[in-house]
C-alpha cells in the first residue's frame, strides 16, 4: 500500500468526521475568542504596548488550543476502539500516524485562521504574511510532536493531565523561535530570518524523529 | 549487611569526604566568597544527572530494539535518580545565583534548558506511574526518554541568542587553581559513585517490584494441575 495514499485517506476520514459532527472547530474558535477576551482584561492593553503583549497572547492561546486539539486526536478512535482495527490493516503505522497528524494540523490551521485576524482586530497588531509564515512553520513541528504524545497518552490513565506535561516542554523550542519571529514581525527588535531558519530546522528535526518514533508508539 | 548497604555506606562516606574537601581544603574564592563552594556540588550533580539521563536514553533504546526488561528497569532507575540530581543542581544553582547575581532565577539558556530537562523527566516518571506496568508502558516511556534527551540540547541551542549569564566552562579553560580543581574532581568522582550506587539500588527495587507484578514474563502459560504437583506459571 502506498503510504502517502494511506496518510491522505486517514486525514480525509478524520476531516470528514469533523465536518459531519462540527464539534472541534467551533468549540476551539470560541475558546480562542474567550482567551483573547481574558488577555484583554488580564493585561492593560493600549495601542502603545499592544505589539509587545500581543505575540505573547498569540502563543499562549495557540499552545492551549493546540493541546485541546491534539488531545482530541485519538479520542474518537479510543471511544470506538477503531485504532486497533486500523492497525490490523496492512497499512504502515507510520502512514496512519502521518494521516492523523495531517488532519490535526489542518484543524489547528483552521483555528489559526480565526486567531490571527481576531488578534489584529482586537489588539490592532499588524496581520502580515511574516506572522502567518512563522505561525504555520511552528504548526508543522508542533503538530508532529503533539500527535505523537497524544498517541502515547491515549493509552494512559489521566491522559488529560499528562498530555500538557509531556508536550509543552517539547514545544518550547518552537515557542522560543516562533515567539522571536512573531515579535520581530510585529515591529519589536529581533532577527526574523534567523528565527524562521531555526523554525525550519526544528520542523525537519522533529518531523523526522516523530516519524521514526511513531512505529513504536502505534505498533501493537 | 548486604552489598547494597555496604555500597551505600561507602558512597555516603565518600560524600562526607568530599564535603570536608570543599569546606576545609579548597581555598575561598576572592571574588565570590564562600558562595563559590556551591560550585563543586552544583556542577558535579549536573554531570551526574546527565549521566543518569544517558542511562535512560540507552535503556530505552535497548528496550525498543530487544524488548529486554532489564534495560527498561535501568531506564526507570536512571530517570528517578536523574531527577533527584537535577533538583539538587537547580536548588544549589538558585542559592548561588541569589548570592552572586542577586536573583534566584534568570531566563538564561543554561537555566531554561535545565528546568526543561527536569520537567521532561518528571513527566517520564509520571508516565510510568499513570500507565499500566508492562510492555506498552515501557515502550511509551522509552519514546518519552529519547525525545527528552533530544529536546534539551535543542532548547539550549534555541535560547543561546539570549545573552547568557551563566558562568562558562571553567574546567576546560584551565581557569581553576590546582586546589580547587582537585576538590572539584574529587567531588565529581564521589557524586558519580553516589549516583551509580543509587541507580543500582533503584534497579534492585524495580526488579523486585516487577517480580511481584510478574512483569518480565511475556508469555504466561498456566498448565493443568498435575496430581500432587504444585501448579504455577511456566515460561
Amino acid at each position: 500500500m502506498n503510504p502517502f495514499r494511506v496518510a491522505i485517506a486517514v486525514a480525509r476520514k478524520d476531516l470528514r468526521s469533523e465536518w459531519r459532527t462540527r464539534e472541534m472547530v467551533p468549540a476551539l474558535a470560541q475558546f480562542i475568542v474567550l482567551a483573547l477576551l481574558i488577555g484583554n482584561f488580564a493585561f492593560q492593553i493600549d495601542f502603545r504596548n499592544a505589539p509587545s503583549i500581543a505575540p505573547g497572547i498569540l502563543w499562549l492561546v495557540l499552545v492551549f488550543a493546540g493541546l485541546v486539539a491534539f488531545g482530541r486526536t485519538f479520542a474518537a478512535e479510543r471511544e470506538q476502539s477503531s485504532l486497533e482495527a486500523m492497525l490490523m490493516t496492512p497499512a504502515s503505522p507510520v502512514a496512519i500516524f502521518a494521516g492523523k497528524a495531517l488532519a490535526a494540523s489542518a484543524l489547528l490551521i483552521l483555528c489559526e485562521a480565526v486567531l490571527l485576524p481576531a488578534l489584529s482586530l482586537f489588539f490592532g497588531t499588524p496581520f502580515s504574511a511574516d506572522v502567518v509564515i512563522a505561525v504555520l512553520l511552528a504548526t508543522v513541528g508542533m503538530a508532529a510532536l503533539g500527535c505523537l504524545f497524544a498517541a502515547i497518552v491515549a493509552r494512559v490513565r489521566a491522559r488529560e493531565l499528562l498530555l500538557p506535561l509531556l508536550t509543552l516542554p517539547l514545544w518550547i523550542p518552537f515557542i522560543v523561535a516562533g515567539g522571536q519571529a512573531v515579535q520581530s514581525a510585529m515591529g519589536l527588535p529581533g532577527r526574523y530570518d534567523e528565527a524562521v531558519g531555526l523554525l525550519i530546522d526544528f520542523d525537519i528535526l522533529f518531523v523526522v524523529l516523530t516519524s521514526l518514533a511513531a512505529r513504536f508508539v502505534l505498533d501493537e | 549487611m548486604n552489598r547494597f548497604e555496604k555500597a551505600s555506606i561507602g558512597a555516603v562516606a565518600l560524600m562526607l569526604l568530599a564535603g570536608a574537601a570543599i569546606f576545609f581544603y579548597a581555598p575561598t574564592d576572592w571574588l565570590q566568597g564562600p558562595a563559590q563552594r556551591i560550585f563543586y556540588l552544583h556542577v558535579s550533580s549536573a554531570i551526574a544527572a546527565y549521566g543518569c539521563f544517558a542511562v535512560v536514553l540507552l535503556g530505552g533504546a535497548i528496550f525498543l530494539r530487544t524488548e529486554n526488561y532489564a534495560a527498561d528497569r535501568w531506564a526507570r532507575a536512571g530517570a528517578l535518580v536523574g531527577v533527584v540530581f537535577t533538583t539538587v543542581t537547580l536548588v544549589m544553582g538558585m542559592l548561588w545565583a541569589k548570592k552572586v547575581w542577586g536573583a534566584f532565577w534568570v531566563w538564561d539558556a543554561r537555566l531554561t534548558s535545565t528546568l526543561v530537562l527536569w520537567i521532561i523527566y518528571a513527566g517520564y516518571l509520571l508516565v510510568r506511574r499513570l500507565s499500566e506496568p508492562g510492555r506498552q508502558s515501557a515502550r511509551l516511556a522509552a519514546v518519552v526518554g529519547i525525545f527528552g534527551f533530544v529536546d534539551v540540547p535543542v532548547v539550549h541551542f534555541s535560547v543561546t541568542w539570549w545573552v547568557t549569564q551563566h558562568p562558562g566552562p571553567v574546567i576546560v579553560n584551565d581557569a581553576l587553581p590546582p586546589q580547587m580543581l582537585a576538590t572539584f574532581l574529587f567531588t565529581m568522582f564521589c557524586t558519580l559513585v553516589l549516583a551509580a550506587v543509587m541507580i543500582a539500588i533503584r534497579f534492585r527495587i524495580e526488579t523486585l517490584m516487577d517480580a511481584k507484578q510478574l512483569i518480565p514474563g511475556p508469555v504466561q502459560v498456566v498448565i493443568a494441575r498435575e496430581p500432587g504437583g504444585v501448579a504455577g506459571p511456566v515460561q
